[in-house]
């Protein structure tokens, strides 16, 4: 019996086998690779490409030509970028005829030979058509002024990172389907024309002061979510009663700012889902008529600061923050919630880097609204204090330190400073037996608006709602750090005012 | 004392002397470029040279190039620091960035541009096109080239080209200057259908010819005819339907095979069309006669584009009456032998059509071809179970009513 079954199974599996490897013969090439098909730029290499002027001694530009040209020639930039990374030539035959690949081939062996890899992208092009040939095969034009970023290794060691501005002339050909580059010439930079945004502030900042409407603008502020959405704001449950309740209670609590957060992938990546847009505005009318003041974070949840997401990055920003630029309830873009805890693990200089790149973006898209980044803590507010409007920093040390801390950032910068983020959760259980009762909790607000009062001082306080619930991602999976994380609000799960209410605001 | 004064001056001065170096090595060090030279020609050495008062550092030089970036190993040679520019960077045009890096941290930077190289052997690219456009200067050939030096640079703004094109038995010179890396001209078709020669020539280096056909325009109005064995509508004969030589508006003869369509209108505003393709500027195409008398009036149309005069074609009838007969009682119907103009049989294949009646109701049409003059009906007793029918006859355009026969049945 047992033979019988062996020898059945054996065969089995010999049948098996067989076909497997007759199948494997049998697959050839997809027949879709014989063909030249459109590749999608799509979510790998979007940087920001204006057009300047179309007209040019030869051919009309069709929209359509313009198109591919452009994707093409953003292709043959990605895949160069690409191929001074791992110095590998694949895809350059694609983008660059016949005698224009073999520069960079010699390019690529050189740097393979002397192990030299350089990452980089670039931001910006701004191409202008020289000329379109009448029977459509041949184009020039001006990339003006490309911002190039890079990180230079020998051996794998990082040398050095360099932003440099070029202008590249450039000839392209098309052939079989694809736009190739032909001839590209770097050139000396354009003098850069004046920003032609013409900026319209309410909110400005005059040496240690934010005004607005040149009146002082002091933030007695609180971080918000909506109860049932802790991390969530534009989710499913996004509702346009619950937020305005609740703006109807921080605005009784004399309170005048927020600050919400907005999650890279939530909102779409590099593509912007328009429905997102829509609650934020939703929320952010809802603001402006009740009179309350919005930093808004971007980035929240994100981390990577590679140079290839660069422009991607950039998209989102840009596609956010060009929609609200005229918006009166927004106070500042907080590039990102304290990017400082990234230090570590991603590399102090590449997010640094990544950062004033961003505030380049934004204050390109969105002239009228300040910016700010939101530091964890104090020390770490010192960086990028030049390139921020004002200096924002999050607070959970011990009461004592409050001054001194507070004392040593105002000296080191010459900008407001706004305590963006204090609390402490009202937290006792079997997870935590020393923790702070809810009139402990109470006790802590009351010293510190008292400080706060004393020095005028900027704040947001950490936050209106204690939460049902609490995602991973933030402070941890185990209970004794989520259930501490919900206990951070002025009201409880259930609607009700903890003894901390009262010392909301001063 | 004076001992005392000078042991403590000399100490001072070492303790500066000592001071003083660590401060110097705490300074970031400046690098100086030495020469001033901000041009070179593709193809030659490239060497950038460098000074600073500090003799033990070790830089590097990031390039960033038309084609490539890469980082520079520093070599000294009397006590100046010297980057040597790799050779493929060496050979390509276009502006360089350079950044000289020490210890992690740009020192200094600036740029130099590469020329291209003159005294190479000129190259010179050619793009020609369209490569077929219509005779009439509407419509233009452009000439597109991009004269390149010997390491396939191109050439610098304004470098003198000269355009030659040929057309029968003119030859035009043109001079131009390259911009953006190309020369180009709009070579605008004569008035003549041909072939025009199209070359280039920069440094004394001449290309190939190049060769743009020009068609000749479009089709201007034509005339139409026909030709016909004779007259009579025996159904059998063809006309030929050509048009006159079709030419453009420039007197040039279109090309060869455009479609000339002919519309033919019968009697009873029926359309007809036959088609012919021309083979030098002529149309030609065939319809098969009519087998009743008619009138047809012919045109041609170059669709879209031309028409012809309408010309009137008449076909007199080949018969004026013709005999049936029954047999078989009845069951048999002869139409014939009918006789055509000259009192010949009738070609074959000529069409009789019978409609049968019963009490004034068609019961059904049938149809035959005449074989030698004669087309024969066979009415069975199987499928004609009436008493009585009535038969209208009809070929080549007569038309002849029976009386009313009676059948005999079978019970």
């Amino acid at each position: 019996m047992v033979l019988i079954s062996s020898f059945i199974l054996l065969n089995v599996l010999l049948l098996f086998g067989l076909s497997s490897i007759l199948e494997y013969l049998n697959s050839g090439a997809d027949r879709t690779s014989m063909l030249h098909l459109e590749k999608e730029t799509v979510n790998t290499y979007l940087p920001k490409v204006i057009w300047e002027e179309l007209n040019n001694v030869g051919r009309v530009m069709e929209p359509n030509t313009l198109k591919t040209i452009e994707k093409d020639y953003l292709f043959s930039w990605y895949i160069k970028n690409k191929s001074l990374e791992n110095n590998k030539k694949q895809g350059i035959e694609d983008y660059y005829t016949q005698n224009a690949r073999v520069n960079l081939y010699n390019s690529i062996d050189y740097n393979l030979k002397n192990k030299i890899t350089i990452e980089s992208t670039t931001l910006k092009h701004n191409p202008k058509l020289e000329f379109y040939s009448e029977d459509g095969q041949q184009v020039v034009f001006t990339d003006k002024n490309v911002i190039e970023f890079q990180k230079v290794f020998k051996d794998k060691k990082l040398i050095s990172e360099v932003q440099d501005t070029a202008t590249y002339k450039v000839m392209m050909l098309l052939e079989d389907g694809f736009w190739r580059i032909r001839h590209i010439q770097k050139m000396k930079p354009e003098p850069i024309e004046k920003d032609t945004l013409k900026s319209n502030h309410e909110f400005k900042v005059v040496g240690k002061k934010i005004k607005y409407n040149n009146v002082d603008f002091i933030s007695k502020g609180i971080n918000y979510y909506p109860k049932n959405s802790a991390w969530d704001t534009f989710g499913d449950l996004f509702n346009k009663d619950t937020i305005a309740k609740d703006f109807d209670i921080i605005k009784k609590a004399k309170l005048n700012s927020i600050r919400i957060f907005i999650q890279y992938e939530d909102f779409g990546k590099a593509d912007i889902k328009p429905e997102k847009l829509e609650k934020l505005k939703t929320l952010l009318d809802l603001a402006e008529s009740k009179n309350l003041k919005v930093i808004i974070t971007l980035f929240d949840f994100y981390s990577d600061y590679t140079l290839e997401s660069w422009t991607l990055t950039s998209r989102h920003a840009e596609k956010i923050v060009t929609a609200f630029k005229n918006h009166k309830a927004i106070l500042a873009w907080d590039i990102k919630n304290e990017p400082n805890l990234d230090f570590e693990n991603r590399d102090k200089k590449n997010v640094l880097n990544w950062l004033q790149q961003m505030i380049t973006v934004i204050k390109e898209n969105d002239p009228n609204h300040l910016v700010t980044i939101g530091w964890s803590n104090s020390y770490e507010a010192i960086n990028l204090e030049d390139k921020v409007d004002f200096v924002s920093y999050h607070f959970y040390n011990a009461i004592d330190d409050f001054e001194t801390e507070y004392a040593t950032l105002d000296k080191a910068t010459k900008k407001p400073i706004v305590i963006q983020e204090f609390g402490v959760p009202s937290y006792r259980g079997i997870w935590n037996w020393t923790g702070t009762t809810k009139d402990g909790q109470a006790e802590y607000h009351k010293k510190m608006q008292e400080l706060f009062k004393k020095n005028n001082l900027a704040f947001m306080s950490w936050t209106l709602y204690d939460f049902p619930s609490v995602p991973n991602q933030v402070a941890g999976k185990w209970p004794w750090q989520k259930n501490r994380q919900k206990k951070f609000g002025f009201i409880d799960e259930k609607g009700k005012e903890k003894p901390a209410f009262l010392y909301i605001s001063n | 004392m004076k001992k005392a004064i000078n042991i403590l001056f000399l100490l001072c001065a070492l303790l500066l002397l000592a001071f003083g170096t660590t401060l110097v090595s705490n300074k970031k060090v400046s690098f100086e470029l030495v020469s001033n030279i901000k041009t070179f020609t593709a193809g030659n050495s490239i060497e950038l040279e460098f000074h600073s008062k500090s003799e033990k550092e070790k830089p590097q030089l990031f390039i960033i190039h038309s084609y490539g970036k890469t980082l520079l190993d520093v070599t000294i040679e009397k006590g100046n620091y010297i980057f040597k520019i790799p050779e493929n960077y060496c050979k390509k045009t276009g502006d360089v960035s350079w950044f000289l890096i020490n210890k992690n941290e740009t020192r200094n930077s600036g740029t130099f541009e590469i020329l291209p190289n003159d005294a190479t052997k000129t190259v010179v690219e050619n793009y020609l096109g369209p490569r077929t456009i219509l005779a009439g200067g509407k419509e233009f050939t452009m000439m597109v080239t991009v004269p390149t030096d010997g390491f396939d640079n191109p050439k610098q703004e304004n470098t003198n080209v000269i355009l030659k094109h040929q057309f029968l038995q003119n030859v035009t010179n043109l001079n131009l200057k390259t911009k953006d890396f190309i020369a180009w001209y709009d070579i605008y078709s004569p008035t003549k259908s041909g072939k025009m020669l199209v070359s280039t020539e920069c440094d004394k280096i001449a290309t190939k010819e190049i060769e743009t056909e020009i068609y000749p325009n479009i089709a201007t109005n034509f005339t139409i005819d026909y030709k016909r064995n004779h007259e009579f509508a025996d159904g059998n004969q063809i006309t030929h339907f050509t048009t006159s030589s079709i030419k453009d508006q420039y007197g040039n003869v279109v090309s060869d095979g455009t479609l000339v369509s002919f519309l033919i209108k019968t009697k009873n505003n029926l359309i007809l069309k036959t088609f012919g393709a021309t083979i030098n500027g002529i149309a030609s195409a065939q319809l098969l006669h009519p087998d009743h008398q008619e009138t047809y009036s012919v045109k041609g149309f170059v669709t879209g584009i031309a028409e012809s005069n309408s010309i009137t074609i008449n076909y007199k009838p080949i018969i004026s009456t013709f005999n049936y007969s029954f047999s078989n009682k009845n069951r048999t119907l002869t139409v014939g032998p009918i006789k055509s103009f000259m009192n010949q049989l009738v070609p074959d294949g000529i069409k009789v059509i019978v409609k049968v009646f019963h009490k004034d109701n068609l019961v059904t049409t049938l149809q035959e071809d005449t074989s030698k003059g004669i087309a024969t009906f066979e009415l069975s007793e199987d499928f004609y179970k009436e008493k009585n029918y009535r038969f209208e006859i009809t070929t080549l355009g007569i038309t002849k009513q029976t009386e009313t026969l009676n059948y005999e049945l079978h019970k």
